[in-house]
């Protein structure tokens, strides 16, 4: 397994803390379009797992999913989220979701499809949360479906689609070339 | 967390900074064990005086930061009174369907998530980052590449903030024209989140390269400042605990609701 | 042999060739070395591997029969906004000192003790990086590459992004360090560092060595070269504009612009302040002034950017961003913040839809032409070289027929031959009539191309000095006003 360097940590954390003050800046979005408590505003919950996936994405390393997810997570709390520190953990758990993803697939493929599952991925893992947290299974159960659907439909759009697409826009500014590893063919050029 | 907020240290911030982030830790696991509305009120106010009176800032910005706070009780609490289960019903109009058991539950839920927002305030307003994660080393032995790498990265913020207004100015100039509902979105992410995270993640490069070349790795070393451990973390723990009794004493002996366990 | 590479071959992730091809070179003890070559040859990378940061920490593919790099080595970069990671001084000094394991107590005078070698002297050193300029940042960045007792100094462009103050302040305080210092240099202002180097390594743009000797041979000898690859060397600008019969005479032109009572505000308080000042067609006035005078400042409130009170006009009042864009074009201080689009094509492009304009695809063409991108049209504006990048940026801005050239330090940080491109390519918009301002740090433009002086001192116009082009060495001002 690649282990991870020291560049690659301190961009993975760049890239989370930039996405932790969005996280902060979201919270009184997300409280705006809850009052009505019918879970429409769950679908924008995904905002809250795509440092993740953007990370992997763009790093294509083992535990850079987690790691950026905790730190956005951690950013987030140390900026004052109205969330405490339930974000940390929450962090974790959906950092957790979208790293098995690409695990499962070996750490081989970056495509939409898998960044899609990734972004599920958090989503249920925050609704894992949920469920260890608070009382959500008291709700009326089409008023529980309904948070379940806007929730996964949030994570796919968001943190699955959009991530890519954004990680695709990066590609094209040639960051890209700095942070990942050389091809085998790279260093088989050197001896010719 | 201050970056260039002006403010007073307090004995808060000299708390020891590993062990009031696990301290807090399992205040909030605790908090998920107490199911009595009546208490939770209670204890919001543990955590409110310090916000209030101790952590050094000036009022104002305390007044501003708890804003969202407010908004966050509503909308908390809000979907679990308005449609949760419960057999006892208050109102009923449409789907919403308010019943005595989903309002206390509602009123519980808001109040611990205040709960949860003031200590989290409380942490970030009393905590300077660098003295976290040294102490973060130090007693919870986290490596250092990640605390160093965290400290790197909270540097790039204020930067990126500037960039952010050059780039703006620069739109500006070239008289972009913003589009309507959806586009506009992907329009703001090509214009403003690609170049600044590209920008970025270049400039995260270089200190990483700067840091090595420092030579910083994973040999022994030694730290500039020692994160210990002192009488105010016990006064501090000693507070907590007055607290919570408090709470729990005035909760059971005088209650201001009915329901004393939102579970049923 | 201190330092040293035999048969170097390197290769970039995704690069179609290889970067070095079997080079070799040594560095003895107590040698001040010099790399010199065009942009984009591989100095920085080789300066990498011999201090061995490739392919340690930056894992770039390379081959060698031998690699010898010191026990220690310290390294200075460029950007004095990306060399530090804590955000104090005292803190960033003892971070070196944390990773040497150096014991705490003995922390605070030893950080005391380089910071007063670079003549950083804080009465407490707990002050905050972000208060410094950019000048002091790096002479930070060189105390606390001294605080790991390095045996070989490696510095990459350390004065690249400073002014001309903070260039002669950093130098002086490198001359300082002891004399027998093994040091490997890259630099691009090579008037304060000839003095000082034993040998330049002289490169081609494809990295191969072409010459290796003392200063005085290889300027001498290699000019040619030195020319070809667009590389400074004392004397350039003589040449330049001997060559090209330069600069033609100024002849004045109608009034074009009229600013009285400009204020432009950041928050509340005023930046910049211009009480009256009246230009015209065909004029190039350079604004000078101190890193944070204001000068900035001042072309974004021409530009209605900032916040302004007063009046200014350019055939007609600007008073909204849209009026000023129709009357000035403008170019930012970093390129990279004004492209907007994924190719240069369209970035060019772009500017001229706006205007709702027929022949797009032929004024384009022209363009490209003009400003010499025809090979990279397709490729994305980030992946152009700096001068092209530059270039493009000027093109941006000039999409319709506006009378005024706004630039904020276009020149910076580019090789000979870019700046030349760019000053003529100026020069010839003048002499068609534009006025040109443009915000410089560097002496030489103002005195080969200006045809007025405007300093800026702490927010303020202070100075309006009218500039003769001759031809002799020595300019001088004629007439000083306000
Ligand atoms: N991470 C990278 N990935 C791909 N190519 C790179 C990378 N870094 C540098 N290059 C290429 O390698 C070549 C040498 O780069 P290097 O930075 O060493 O040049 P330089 O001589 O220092 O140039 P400058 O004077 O502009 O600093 C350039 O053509 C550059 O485009
Ligand atoms: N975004 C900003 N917000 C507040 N103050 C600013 C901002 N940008 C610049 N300033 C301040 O305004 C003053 C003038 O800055 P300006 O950028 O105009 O200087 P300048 O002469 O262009 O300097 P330089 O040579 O470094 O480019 C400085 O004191 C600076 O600190
Ligand atoms: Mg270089
Ligand atoms: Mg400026």
């Amino acid at each position: 397994m690649k282990r991870l360097k020291l560049s690659d940590i301190l961009i993975t954390i760049v890239i989370a803390l930039v996405f932790g003050i969005i996280y902060k800046l979201w919270g009184p979005v997300y409280a705006i379009l809850k009052p009505f408590g019918l879970h429409v505003g769950d679908v924008i919950y995904g905002m809250w797992f795509i440092a993740g996936t953007v990370a992997i994405l763009l790093l294509r390393k083992p535990g850079v999913a987690l790691l950026a997810e905790t730190a956005a997570a951690s950013g987030e709390f140390l900026v004052g989220s109205e969330y405490g520190l339930s974000v940390l953990l929450y962090g974790i758990v959906q950092g957790l979701g979208t790293e098995l993803m690409f695990a499962l697939f070996g750490y081989k493929r970056y495509t939409a499809f898998v960044a899609a599952l990734g972004g599920i991925a958090a989503a249920v893992g925050s609704l894992v949360m949920d469920a260890a947290y608070g009382y959500v299974m008291d709700l009326a159960l089409w008023n529980l479906l309904l948070l379940i659907g806007a929730r996964l439909l949030g994570g796919f759009l968001i943190a699955g689609i959009l991530a890519y697409f954004l990680v695709e826009a990066l590609e094209k500014t040639g960051v890209t070339t700095l942070i990942r590893p050389a091809s085998d063919e790279d260093y088989k050029a050197l001896d010719q | 967390m201050q970056w260039t907020l002006q403010y007073e240290e307090t004995w808060l911030h000299r708390l020891n900074p590993a062990f009031k982030l696990v301290f807090f830790l399992s205040l909030f696991l605790t908090l998920l064990f107490v199911h009595n509305p009546n208490v939770m009120s209670n204890l919001t106010f543990v955590p409110f005086i310090l916000v209030l009176f101790a952590t050094g800032h000036r009022r104002i910005v305390i007044a501003l930061l708890l804003i969202p706070f407010l908004l966050l009780f509503f909308s908390s609490a809000s979907s679990m009174m308005f449609f949760g289960q419960g057999s006892t019903t208050w109102w009923r109009w449409g789907i919403v369907h308010i019943t005595e058991e989903s309002f206390f539950r509602g009123l519980h839920i808001g109040f611990r998530a205040l709960n949860f927002a003031l200590l989290g305030l409380l942490f970030a307003l009393t905590t300077r980052p660098v003295f976290l994660f040294y102490s973060l080393i130090q007693q919870l032995k986290v490596p250092p590449r990640f605390a160093y790498s965290f400290m790197a990265a909270v540097r790039i913020l204020p930067v990126m903030v500037e960039e952010f207004q050059q780039l703006r100015a620069a739109l500006l100039i070239r008289g972009v024209k913003k589009k309507k509902g959806l586009r506009r979105v992907t329009q703001s992410i090509m214009l403003y989140a690609v170049p600044l995270l590209s920008q970025s993640i270049r400039r995260a490069h270089r200190i990483a390269v700067a840091m090595e070349a420092k030579q910083f790795n994973n040999k022994e070393r030694t730290y500039y400042y020692k994160q210990t451990f002192s009488k105010v973390d016990i006064y501090f723990v000693l507070y907590i605990i007055a607290g919570f009794c408090l709470s729990y004493w005035i909760g059971y002996t005088f209650p201001y609701f009915e329901i004393t366990d939102v579970r049923n | 042999m201190k330092v040293g590479v035999s048969n170097l071959r390197v290769k970039y992730a995704g690069a179609k060739t290889l970067l070095f091809n079997n080079l070799s070179l040594q560095v003895e003890e107590g040698e001040k070395v010099l790399f010199l070559g065009p942009s984009g040859c591989g100095k920085s990378t080789l300066l990498q591997i011999l201090s061995g940061l490739i392919p340690n920490a930056v894992p770039v593919p390379m081959k060698a029969d031998q690699v010898k790099t010191p026990e220690s080595s310290g390294v200075v970069f460029q950007d004095p906004d990306s060399q530090f990671c804590m955000p104090y001084v005292d803190e960033e000094m003892a971070f070196v000192l944390e990773n040497r394991a150096i014991p705490q107590p003995e922390m605070k005078k030893l950080i005391c003790l380089y910071l007063h070698k670079v003549g950083l002297s804080f009465s407490d050193p707990h002050v905050e990086i972000s208060s410094l300029s950019q000048g002091m940042k790096q002479r930070l960045a060189i105390a606390s590459m001294l605080a790991l007792e390095p045996d070989v100094i490696f510095l990459d462009e350390p004065t690249a992004l400073l002014d001309p103050e903070g260039t002669t302040e950093v130098w002086n305080t490198i001359k300082q360090i002891n004399e027998k210092q093994t040091m490997i240099i890259v630099e691009h202002k090579i008037d304060e560092v000839i003095h000082f180097v034993d040998r330049i390594v002289l490169f081609d743009s494809k990295g191969k060595m072409i010459a290796d000797a003392d200063p005085k041979s290889v300027f001498s000898f290699y000019k040619p070269k030195l020319k070809e690859y667009g590389i400074w060397y004392p004397g350039v600008w003589d040449e330049h504009r001997k060559e090209n019969n330069l600069p033609a005479p100024y002849v004045k032109g109608q009034q074009l612009m009229v600013i009285n009572q400009l204020q432009g505000y950041r928050g509340k308080t005023p930046k910049i302040e211009v009480s009256d000042a009246i230009a015209h067609e065909g004029e190039w006035i350079v604004v000078t002034g101190k890193n944070g005078a204001g000068k900035s400042s001042f072309l974004l409130s021409l530009m209605n950017v900032m916040k302004t009170t007063g009046t200014k006009s350019v055939r007609g009042q600007l008073k909204t961003i849209k009026a000023s864009r129709e009357q000035l074009a403008f170019v930012f201080q970093n390129p990279e913040f004004q492209f907007i689009t994924n190719s240069v094509y369209d970035e060019l492009a772009y500017s001229l839809e706006m205007m709702d304009d027929r022949n797009v695809a032929e004024k384009v063409k022209n363009w490209l032409e003009a400003y010499d991108l025809h090979h990279v049209q397709n490729l994305h504006p980030y992946q152009l070289s700096t001068g092209q990048k530059r270039r493009l940026s000027v093109g941006t801005s000039l999409f319709g027929d506006q009378p005024v050239l706004l630039l904020d330090e276009p020149t910076f940080g580019q090789d000979a031959s870019n700046t030349f491109k760019l000053l003529d390519l100026f020069e010839q918009l003048r002499s068609k009539g534009m006025l040109i301002i443009m915000v410089t740090h560097d002496e030489m433009v103002v005195q080969n191309y200006a045809t007025r002086e405007w300093v800026i001192h702490e927010g303020k116009l202070i100075e309006d000095r009218k500039l003769e082009r001759r031809e002799e060495e020595e300019r001088y001002a004629v007439d000083s006003t306000i």
